[in-house]
């Protein structure tokens, strides 16, 4: 109480005059102070200029006696000058090209090994410790097939894009190490940054799911990596929770290169064996061979739903239940919501409701709980029609990333104990990714039976379904 | 980025790979005609040109880490060209790889000399065995590039940018001599892929292009730009006779590819 009334009585206006007036002297000096310091910098700046310049005319002069070693730093030119008209510019700024370079493999044996994190359809994964810098990494090795055609094309696939990525969503490829004999290369080994988690055994864990912000989190981190990855032209055609890492710090990176590849515009012909079933786009299902990053942006679309509920959103058990599963949730293409989408291949066999008025999108009534923001953005992913869906730039910039709840910053992240950086994971049957080879015959897959079941369910209930 | 740049040889590399004991000129000569070899045999397989110029990269990168003379050369190309096509959107299959070569190197080959012989089936015959044992030395010599490269097969490849350049400077406005200098352009940059002075591994593409766009003009007379247009493709310019190999950072090495255009007429021929 004294010290306020004390202040009280001291503060008088000269007091307060006195104050601005010091205070006024204080931010002169200051300003002189760095007035001087930019005037010493610049001359240095110029000085420094003029000593290159300089040393450059030297330079020249030794190879050209017609420059004279006080002028100015300027360029040489080669080509005769236009008297009079020409205009000095200021050197351009060249790009600088990074160049790495190549050399031989080191050997597996400078990596010790800690434990095996899984096998997968496409080779076993373990930890590991670089013996020189004691560094922990994922020692990746591929699987060769036994087929006579050395090296696999998807092991070298998965090199090849691995290699040109680099982004903070993306798993880093450090190098490639080999077995210790060398006089045939059969053992090869990825050497990419260690993750303590998949997301797909870290959901399977979890007794609730994400909360909104850190689904925010999660989703935004993906649909980055995604976009670098489009922007370099490269299609992941494999995304899924499983291939999702996330580290103690929440940091999302997208992992297994296994079914990636670089594609063009227009999109070259590639095989429809790709992407994990539950998280395989429709047009892939009808047997599209010209696709694009669509795909990608459909299983981000399963990804998002499997987020929101721990579990993955389209289960079904062969290409027809899964298609059937997918126009159950997201309805049945018509010619205005999907052009052409009949002349796919394997759209001939499939049967489908004359009048399919009733049966729109069912995402909205799944995930009651999203926003108007959040379940716009699914059902946008989960369009039938890839030319609607998004691209993964058009999602970073949705309007559900800015409403509230915002994105959790990664930092503040919960962290989860590692499975595999302790134990033998529990495993759950996901099917797959395809396993290289002949896509089936059209005709092989029948889609007849989707609605099968059905017709007799909607007996007399005014729906006809129609053999095309 | 990595659409554009190259990784390049380091000096120590190229200081190796220049003390080898064998003489110079059959260095030289061992580099040109193998190169040669893949060019043909890419030819032969209708192989898109880039997947050829690709393989013949890597050849070249190769032997800056493995010895020259540890594989025979038409085994290491067709191995090369091998990989290339596999990890491309264009593969061959090791069948048609071991016959155009098995073609190439027979006695009826169209490389073998001028003028060409009347082809003799059975000089180039592939019987199954042979076939197996050339299959299995392929497959292995496919290791042996891949571990000396660390597995990186980038190539990024100058020609699309040469023409992106040609655009950007209206060399197309006259549609024939826009043509004939793109036409040349490619040349140069073709021939540039059998110079044993192994350009693309000291130079990143864009020097490659923007060189082969100065003599390809100069060639056929058209004017570019009087300003330094070769800044816009980020190259700077120095002609400087003295130095032969060069640091490698973006320079415009007139000699170099005054060497491709001697190369360049000797493949025409």
């Amino acid at each position: 109480m004294s010290t306020k009334q004390k202040s009280r009585w001291a503060d008088d206006e000269e007091d307060a005059v006195l104050e601005a007036q010091r205070k006024k002297e204080k931010e002169e000096k200051k300003r002189a102070k760095a007035e001087k310091q930019r005037r010493a910098d610049e001359a240095a700046a110029l000085r420094a200029a003029e000593l290159q310049g300089e040393a450059a005319a030297v330079a020249d002069s030794s190879n050209n006696n017609t420059e004279l070693s006080s002028r100015p730093a300027k360029r040489r030119r080669i080509s005769p000058e236009i008297e009079g008209v020409k205009v000095e510019l200021p050197p351009a700024k060249l790009l600088r090209f990074p160049s790495p370079e190549w050399k031989k493999c080191r050997s597996v044996e400078d990596y010790e090994k800690l434990n095996d994190i899984e096998e997968g359809a496409y080779g076993w994964v373990s930890r590991a410790k670089d013996s020189r810098t004691g560094n922990v990494v994922a020692l990746k090795r591929l699987k060769m097939d036994n087929a006579n055609d050395g090296i696999p094309v998807t092991g070298l696939r998965e090199i090849q894009t691995l290699m040109d990525c680099e982004h903070p969503n993306i798993v880093a490829l450090q190098e490639v190490v080999v077995g210790e004999d060398t006089s045939k290369i059969e053992n090869i080994f990825l050497v990419l940054d260690f993750l303590e988690h998949d997301l797909k055994t870290l959901l399977e864990d979890m007794s609730e799911p994400f909360l909104t912000s850190e689904i925010k989190t999660l989703l935004h981190q993906l649909t980055s990596g995604v976009s670098y990855l489009h922007q370099n032209w490269i299609l992941h055609r494999d995304l899924k929770t499983s291939n999702l890492l996330l580290n103690n710090r929440g940091v999302l990176k997208i992992a297994d290169f296994g079914m990636a590849r670089y594609f063009g515009d227009p999109p070259p012909k590639m095989t429809q064996l790709v992407v994990t079933l539950w998280y395989r786009a429709p047009e892939l299902l009808l047997g599209a061979e010209r696709y694009g990053t669509p795909v990608d942006m459909w299983s981000i679309g399963c990804i998002f739903g499997e987020l929101l509920t721990k579990e993955p959103l389209l289960q079904g058990k062969n290409e027809v239940d899964e298609l059937s599963k997918i126009f159950e949730l997201c309805g049945i293409p018509t010619e205005e919501t999907w052009p052409g989408f009949k002349r796919l291949p394997n759209a001939r066999s499939l049967r489908l409701p004359q009048n399919p008025v009733s049966q729109g999108s069912v995402l909205r009534a799944k995930f009651p709980f999203l926003t108007k923001a959040g379940s716009q953005l699914l059902i946008d992913l989960l369009a039938l029609n890839p030319g609607k869906r998004p691209s993964a730039q058009e999602v970073l910039e949705h309007a559900f990333f800015r409403e509230e709840p915002r994105m959790k910053s990664a930092e503040m992240f919960p962290t989860f104990p590692s499975k595999a950086g302790q134990e033998k994971r529990r495993r759950r049957g996901t099917p797959n990714a395809p396993m290289r080879g002949n896509v089936p015959e059209i005709k092989a897959t029948d889609f007849s039976g989707i609605f099968a079941g059905r017709e007799d369910e909607e007996k007399g209930g005014g729906f006809s379904l129609k053999l095309i | 980025m990595s659409h554009l740049s190259n990784p390049l040889a380091t000096a120590e590399q190229l200081f190796k790979s220049a003390n080898n004991p064998l003489p110079i000129e059959l260095l030289d000569s061992i580099r040109f005609y193998t190169a040669r070899l893949t060019q043909a045999a890419g030819i032969l397989l209708c192989l898109p040109q880039d997947i050829t110029a690709q393989a013949n990269v890597l050849l070249f990168r190769y032997w800056l880490v493995d010895d020259v003379m540890r594989h025979e050369f038409s085994d290491l190309s067709a191995a090369v060209v091998y990989l290339t096509a596999k990890i491309s959107a264009s593969p061959r299959s090791l069948r048609s790889i071991t016959n155009v070569y098995a073609y190439l190197l027979s006695e009826s080959s169209a490389l073998s000399g001028t003028p060409v012989p009347e082809p003799d089936p059975q000089s180039y015959y592939l019987s199954e065995g042979t076939y197996v044992t050339r299959r299995n030395k392929l497959l292995h010599i496919e290791g042996q590039i891949l571990n000396a490269l660390g597995f990186n097969t980038h190539v990024a490849l100058p020609h699309p940018l040469a023409i992106t350049y040609l655009q950007t400077m209206d060399v197309f406005i006259s549609p024939r001599t826009g043509k004939a200098v793109a036409k040349r352009a490619i040349e140069y940059l073709n021939a540039a892929l059998l110079s044993p002075q192994m350009l693309y591994l000291t130079h990143q593409p864009a020097s490659l292009a923007t060189a082969a766009i100065y003599l390809a003009a100069r060639d056929k007379g058209v004017k570019l730009p009087d300003c330094e247009w070769w800044e816009v493709s980020d190259v700077r310019e120095v002609v400087n006779k003295q130095e032969g190999i060069s640091n490698g950072d973006g320079e415009k090495e007139d000699e170099e590819a005054e060497m491709s255009r001697m190369l360049d007429e000797k493949v025409v021929d």
